[in-house]
């Protein structure tokens, strides 16, 4: 990626989710270099509007295009593998090593050896790489996938309470992800409560209100 | 395309053998279904001679669909971001998946019938023909196992995938009954079971390919 | 927000439609003469051969409901579909029924191993299969693309099934219909015969239509469950009221 062109563009959207609305006729650009800061109380929607951003989830109504492509449209599966996510629970499959587990997506997606022991150095699990994920503390799963992401080089990352379970030698990496994104012209979204450790790395701040930007 | 299958079943394979599911409960629990029938049915020996291989066949169906149920094939919401979010396209890891169960279950088909020779002193002369019958019905049931499972998916799927799985299954249980049942006769009428077979094994093949889509995208 | 009008159609002519040729069919299966050798007991095939074939009319439904749906996306096809498992269902159910209950004075036995008995039953619990399926998903989309998924792969192997448990042993009766080297079957029976095919297909319609309605209503219901625009999200989640400790 190297245009600085539109990232993401949702023009009103709405998704409701038994009997509540979660989002309603909600509009939002994003463009290439940018890092967002989501803010929003508890059930505010910020993760559900994570999740549209992701492909994961088909809003009840409204337009979503990432990376100039319709999600809901025939050529969505071109956005394979370029939304990179963090997401609550660690995406890890618990048997394997924190290195298979890299080792799987490296596989998929074709990456190359260096790369993986590359992202895995900087992070900081080298040592612990062999360790299986069940025997791994909720942060160094965490770590793994940053880990991942880095290897991956995603055009849109999209976090979701990044800071949470990271020690603060490894609060880094969220910033470094972040802008290592944007750097290539992609754009990164962080979700967070923690106003004061997100507003050091983003440019530019939404809050989630109603169902709605502010 | 291939790496993408390759790394599917190569990940389905190492967990498996990590977690142990089908090693030390699904193929015991087969084996010890062998010892049960007889225990019901009555200890003859010709009788069992007879119709061993018969429930062979029962136990390799009923209780081998249950390696397509084991708690690593289940795919979890966590399981599906990541399939989603890594971009693997849906017919590689319909296939990755199906090749990992189906060289499962010839692991299984194999252990449990070293065990069904020796309970029931069955007549294993036309051996050479199993080298075809054993992966014809492999890859039948494990294609049949993972279609079930991924439109039963998160839904009780442990419950729902061996009842989906029967009906269907019946070309396959014919197939291969009756290929070495005529293997033991003469030899003649083998090739058309097994015709019979590989027609189920591509028609599934087809069907898991084309519908992979529908059937795992989130959208 | 005021829930939605669901207005179901209400077809009053076809029930009575359906009613009226279901008696036709019927009085005329009692005016044939009785079978030569097997008796009044022969009448059951009125029912038994025009109920499975309608039937297999049904399960064809699920598959056009299922293709359309996952083409269109329109969840009408997949009422279709869902409509037509139902009453197919049913209707295999009642020709296996009625099928034992002809067996037993005629062969002695409730059941035999024969190719089409055997396929038949299989046929009745895939669908049944089918029906469990859709009960254990709730979300209407998902429901309906995974429930297309396994009318498209019952279809396909059905006919293998067929034909695998023909070539596997065969006692049923032949075709003693749709042969026209000899007729074996005279005027009148003809007539009785087609008068019920006639009728228990007008009566799966009217089922279906019915069965269709019902659906619409759900989706209604499913839809309303999911919408209440009132709400807000977060607006519910309000600060903790924290009393100070006495």
């Amino acid at each position: 990626m190297t245009d600085q062109g539109a990232i993401a563009t949702l023009s009103g959207v709405a998704v409701r989710m038994g009997g509540t609305a979660i989002l309603r006729d909600l509009d939002f650009a994003l463009d290439g270099g940018e890092v967002v800061g989501l803010f929003g109380g508890n059930g505010a929607g910020k993760t559900t509007l994570l999740r549209v951003l992701a492909t994961l989830l088909r809003p009840s109504a409204g337009h979503v295009d990432v990376l100039g492509i319709d999600v809901t449209g025939d050529d969505r599966n071109l956005l394979r593998g370029r939304i990179g996510l963090i997401g609550h629970t660690p995406a890890l499959y618990p048997e394997l090593t924190l290195r298979e587990n890299l080792q799987f997506a490296a596989d998929v997606r074709g990456v190359s050896p260096s790369a993986m022991h590359d992202a895995l150095g900087a992070v900081g699990l080298g040592a612990v790489a062999d360790r299986r994920a069940s025997a791994c503390s909720y942060g160094m799963q965490r770590r793994t996938e940053f880990a991942r992401e880095l290897m991956l080089e995603p055009d849109l990352i999209l976090l979701d309470e990044p800071h949470s379970a990271l020690d603060s030698s490894a609060a880094d990496l969220v910033g470094h992800l972040a802008d290592g994104v944007a750097a290539r012209g992609g754009a990164a979204v962080l979700v967070s409560h923690d106003r004061e450790r997100v507003e050091k790395v983003v440019g530019r701040t939404v809050e989630l209100i109603g169902g709605k930007l502010r | 395309m291939w790496p993408q299958i390759r790394a599917v079943a190569g990940r389905d394979l190492l967990r498996e053998r990590r977690r142990g599911e089908v090693t030390w409960v699904t193929l015991p629990f087969g084996a010890i279904a062998l010892l049960l029938i007889p225990l019901a049915i009555g200890t003859d020996a010709p009788t069992l001679r007879r119709i061993g291989a018969g429930l062979y066949w029962i136990v390799v169906l009923l209780f081998g669909v249950l390696v397509t149920v084991r708690r690593t094939a289940a795919e979890g919401p966590a399981d599906r971001d990541l399939a989603h979010r890594l971009g693997i396209d849906p017919a590689a890891s319909f296939s990755g998946r199906a090749l990992a169960n189906t060289s499962m279950l010839l692991v299984f088909q194999l252990v449990v019938g070293v065990v069904a020779v020796a309970l029931y002193d069955l007549e294993i002369s036309h051996w050479p023909w199993l080298i075809v019958v054993l992966p014809a019905a492999a890859a039948g049931l494990g294609m049949l196992g993972t279609l079930a499972g991924s439109i039963a998916a998160g839904q009780g799927g442990a419950n729902l995938v061996p009842f989906l799985v029967a009906p269907l299954a019946v070309p396959l249980l014919l197939g291969a009954t009756q290929a070495l049942d005529a293997g033991l006769r003469s030899g003649g009428g083998i090739l058309s079971w097994v015709l019979l077979m590989v027609l189920v094994d591509v028609l599934l093949a087809i069907v898991g390919v084309l519908t992979a889509r529908p059937l795992q995208e989130t959208l | 927000m005021t829930p939605t009008e669901v207005s179901v159609r209400r077809r009053p002519w076809l029930d009575g439609i359906a009613a009226a040729a279901l008696a036709g069919a019927l009085a005329l299966a009692f005016l044939t003469p009785p079978e030569a050798t097997q008796g009044n007991v022969a009448r059951l095939f009125y029912i038994h051969v025009p109920t499975i074939l309608v039937a297999y009319l049904c399960f064809a439904a699920v598959l056009v409901g299922g293709v359309a749906y996952l083409l269109t996306k329109r969840p009408s096809w997949d009422h279709l579909a869902v409509a037509s498992a139902e009453v197919g269902v049913v209707y295999t159910g009642l020709t296996i029924a009625i099928g034992m209950v002809w067996a037993k004075p005629t062969w002695g036995v409730y059941w035999t191993w024969s190719a089409r008995l055997t396929l038949t039953a299989v046929l009745f619990f895939t669908y049944l299969g089918y029906l469990a399926l859709r009960r254990a998903i709730e979300d209407p989309r998902a429901r309906a693309r995974r429930a297309a998924v396994y009318g498209i792969l019952s279809i396909a192997l059905i006919p293998v099934v067929h034909f695998s448990v023909l070539w596997w042993r065969d006692v049923h009766q032949a075709p003693t219909l749709l042969r026209p080297d000899e007729m074996q079957i005279d005027g009148i029976l003809l007539a009785a015969f087609f008068a019920g095919l006639v009728a228990y297909a007008i009566v799966a319609v009217a089922l279906i239509a019915r069965r269709f309605d019902l659906a619409v209503v759900e989706e209604a219901v499913e839809r309303e469950l999911r919408s209440g625009a009132g709400a807000i999200a977060g607006d519910a989640v309000t600060t903790p009221q924290l009393e100070p400790r006495p």
